[in-house]
């Protein structure tokens, strides 16, 4: 049965930049209240506040709290406060969208600085994964994971592509996305559904991280059937509409918000150089004629 | 620069911090132990002490500061200087 988010409370771990924040402000246009975590320092952190009175001008409450997602200390805290401020009930969407790992190659590469280490490695899969695990396991204890919520865990195609200095991160998603399954099979007695969104490439402040970013979002963009890259605006409709249901029967599942990017071979989708559709272009009939 | 103030930055109650951040004993905080080499600090805890340090001095350090935090004794001219004071 479809039913509305109003009233409802969405948390999101990873509130205040990229898909994070864009679901925030989307989830709030829908009339949920929200619930966000972030981890930023300097003008990241001055920036929260807009982000909060802009949420707020929907018509709706917003809570933010600037600490560390991954660690276990910040949920023994925001746990009770999660309690509290729905009264009982928890949040109807649980977001995982924390981006923060070490972006490095596993051996010497020309070009790069030094390789990955066991700290480096295991952190990113901390924050990037195992994380996801222990709120929903908290939540779960503090009975705040109720029939009908959602849980969303932000992949990559980085789970099935390498760059040279994704492997860490390209480790945590695919572990992210076995947690998923596991947690949906665990969940599916409360009737709670989760799901891993596999985003195209979006420009996030995570992306430009990247050391390679230029080269794979030029490619990407041209690559898409679309004809442009996914924007964190694509992703927070995708969330918004796969939580308009009290079904969780749609559950387990890594679905891809990417415009078909990941399907699409090589550059043969390409629209040309220009943003001049296909059909405008003599090019492919001249090639035919032939 | 004194022992153990700069006046605007009590460095011993600094000390108590970072050893709570990092969760480990202040006795390892020595006035000079490197983050990274001494104590084992990775890119997430520098974030945490980031962010802790912000709050509870009530700064905003940019990109390019966070190079200087590397040790008790920077951090806390780094922090004094932030504060307006002379380091």
């Amino acid at each position: 049965m479809l039913i509305p988010l109003r009233g409802s409370w969405s948390m999101i771990l990873g509130a205040s930049s990229g898909m994070g924040r864009a679901t925030a402000l989307a989830l709030s246009q829908a009339g949920s209240n929200i619930i966000g975590v972030h981890f930023d320092h300097g003008p990241a952190a001055e920036s929260v506040a807009d982000l909060v009175k802009e949420i707020e001008g929907y018509g709706v409450q917003a809570r933010f709290w600037n600490m560390n997602a991954a660690s276990a200390r910040t949920r023994a805290e925001l746990v009770p406060l999660v309690a509290e401020l729905t009264d009982g009930a928890g949040p109807r969407i649980l977001m995982h969208s924390l981006a923060f790992g070490s972006l490095v190659p596993y051996l010497p590469r020309a070009g790069h600085g030094p390789t990955l280490v066991q700290r480096q490695l295991e952190m990113t899969v901390d924050v990037m994964a195992h994380s996801l695990v222990y709120w929903v396991q908290d939540l779960v204890a503090a009975r705040l994971l109720r029939r009908g919520a959602k849980v969303f865990a932000m992949t990559s195609a980085g789970v099935v592509q390498a760059l040279p200095s994704y492997g860490a991160v390209s480790a945590a998603k695919a572990a992210l996305e076995s947690h998923v399954r596991q947690l949906a099979c665990e969940l599916a007695p409360h009737g709670v559904a989760v799901n891993a969104l596999r985003a195209g490439v979006t420009v996030t402040p995570s992306l430009r991280r990247i050391p390679e970013h230029a080269e794979f979002v030029a490619r990407a963009g041209s690559g898409n059937p679309h004809g442009r890259l996914t924007e964190p605006e694509d992703v927070a409709e995708a969330v918004v509409l796969l939580s308009g249901t009290d079904s969780s029967w749609l559950t387990g599942n890594t679905i891809g918000v990417d415009g078909g990017e990941l399907l699409a071979a090589g550059n043969a989708w390409e629209l040309g150089n220009g943003s001049a559709p296909r059909d405008a272009t003599p090019a492919t009939t001249a090639a035919a004629d032939r | 620069m004194t022992e153990n103030s700069t006046g605007l930055v009590d460095k011993e109650d600094l000390r108590e911090t970072l050893a709570e951040i990092l969760d480990i004993d202040s006795e390892e905080i020595t006035d000079d132990a490197n983050f990274v080499d001494d104590l084992g600090v990775d890119s997430l805890m520098a974030l945490e002490i980031t962010v802790r340090l912000e709050k509870k001095y009530g700064v905003r350090m940019q990109e390019n500061e966070l190079v200087e935090v590397t040790s008790l004794n920077k951090t806390c001219r780094l922090l004094t200087e932030k504060l307006g004071g002379q380091p």
